[in-house]
């Protein structure tokens, strides 16, 4: 799963445990939420409030021939049989299972070389000399499961702080189709989702910016990833500590490595 | 064990006695939510029939780690008490002369096992707390059912700002059951 798809789910999950989401949204929230115990959580806690809502409302003593007649109704009904769930939870979180599977991979090879131990100098030096790449791998993958997670659990924290802002930003020249939005924490940070985003100009990179108006300091808030052609994303904890006021948000190109101030010209941008 | 969770478990094994006594513990609050969104009695009714139907034949689907029973309970209530409202608009186009009929206005005294759960009391007082629009529009997409344009709409309002005012007063009414 692309962290970019998590948090456009995260985005949605709000609408979702309203009821609001159109039928073929709340199909991908619901298979997203098959493989994804962060999202669960969090569907969880909303609609723990939501029953709050419910909760909160005053109860009204039923006329006593409405229980008469709801037992009526149930005598007559039979239960419906789903296929049976299994006992233990059936979700097991997607960051374990990276960590597992590739735990897996290093014990199966550490295995392996305990059974081939007595095979020639030559087969057991290139036995360790696989052993050590497959550890860096694995150290690899850990540190990207790690990063992943980080960035996951910081769009959560901002998505949900109580500061935050959503900000839509409009396209300008060849950005004009682009649908892209900025939450905006001052607290937590900024998230930055944009669709259909045209390729920068050539030998060229998309850097994001911070403005704030009130105290006009503009900082950068890092380069736009790109995860797939047409989609860019960037989550980072607030640019400059103490950022506050209303801000501006917004995209522009420059040289790879991005800039200190901006020089490029602006694709993106939007103002709470 | 949690007795709400226990009578589920009973009606999930086909123990119909067991929804007499899912009914005797929830009904007045699930009529009570019915009854805040279709805004009449018959149709409320209706809805607390519905729901505890739906009920017996789900109770297998229910998950005690994923909420509690009035929270499941009431959120069928809410789904089906909305789906209500929306056909019969559908159907007179306006809400008009069936939005109230002749009902006590006065709530009769709610049973010992109705009173609030902790949470709803720090729900409804956070409630009380938010600021006025992000208040209204919570209830707009929680008694109404409005969707986020829907309810632009109806408050004139820009669908950012609306999105913004639900967000926070669903984020403020996290904070308050959290602490």
């Amino acid at each position: 799963m692309t962290l970019v798809r998590h948090v456009e789910i995260m985005e949605k999950l709000e609408a979702y445990a309203l009821g609001q989401l159109p039928e073929q949204d709340r199909r991908d929230v619901d298979a997203h939420l098959d493989a994804c115990a962060v999202c669960t959580r969090e569907l969880d806690a909303l609609n723990t409030v939501l029953a709050g809502i419910g909760e909160s409302v005053p109860a009204k003593t039923p006329p006593p021939a409405l229980r008469s007649r709801v037992l009526e109704a149930i005598a007559k009904e039979p239960q419906d049989r789903p296929a049976p769930v299994p006992i233990a939870p059936a979700r097991q979180p997607r960051r374990i299972q990276w960590a597992l599977a590739s735990l897996g991979v290093a014990a199966a090879l550490l295995l392996a070389v305990g059974l081939l131990a007595f095979r020639s100098e030559q087969s057991r030096r290139q036995l360790a000399a696989d052993v050590s790449q497959l550890q860096e791998r694995n150290a690899e993958l850990v540190e990207r499961v790690q990063r992943y997670n980080g960035q996951a659990d910081l769009a959560l924290s901002i998505l949900t702080a109580g500061d935050m802002r959503e900000i839509p930003l409009t396209g300008q020249q060849s950005a004009a189709n682009t649908a892209a939005r900025a939450y905006w924490s001052a607290t937590r940070g900024l998230l930055v989702v944009a669709d259909r985003l045209p390729a920068p100009p050539l030998g060229r990179i998309y850097q994001v910016w911070v403005i704030e108006n009130e105290n006009k300091v503009t900082s950068s808030a890092g380069l736009l990833d790109a995860e797939s052609p047409g989609r860019g994303f960037l989550i980072v904890t607030p640019p400059r500590a103490g950022a506050g006021g209303n801000v501006t948000v917004a995209i522009s190109d420059e040289p790879p490595g991005g800039l200190p101030a901006p020089s490029g010209s602006i694709h993106l941008a939007g103002s709470i | 064990m949690d007795a709400d969770v226990d009578v589920v478990m009973r009606v999930a094994a086909g123990d119909r006695d067991a929804v007499a006594e899912l009914y005797d513990r929830h009904a007045s609050r699930v009529l009570g939510l019915a009854y805040r969104i279709v805004q009449n009695s018959s149709d409320a009714e209706d809805v607390v029939q519905e729901v505890f139907s739906q009920a017996w034949r789900t109770a297998q689907a229910y998950r005690a780690t994923r909420g509690t029973v009035a929270g499941w309970l009431l959120m069928m209530a809410r789904t089906r008490a909305i789906d209500r409202v929306r056909s019969r608009q559908a159907r007179h186009a306006s809400v008009g002369d069936d939005h109230l009929d002749a009902v006590p206005s006065d709530s009769p005294a709610v049973p010992d096992q109705l009173i609030a759960t902790e949470q709803a009391v720090q729900v409804r007082e956070a409630m009380l707390e938010l600021p006025a629009e992000q208040r209204t529009a919570l209830e707009l997409a929680y008694f109404e059912g409005l969707t986020h344009t829907e309810i632009a709409e109806r408050l004139r309002t820009p669908l950012g700002t609306v999105k913004t005012r639900i967000r926070s007063a669903l984020s403020a009414l996290r904070r308050s059951v959290r602490s």
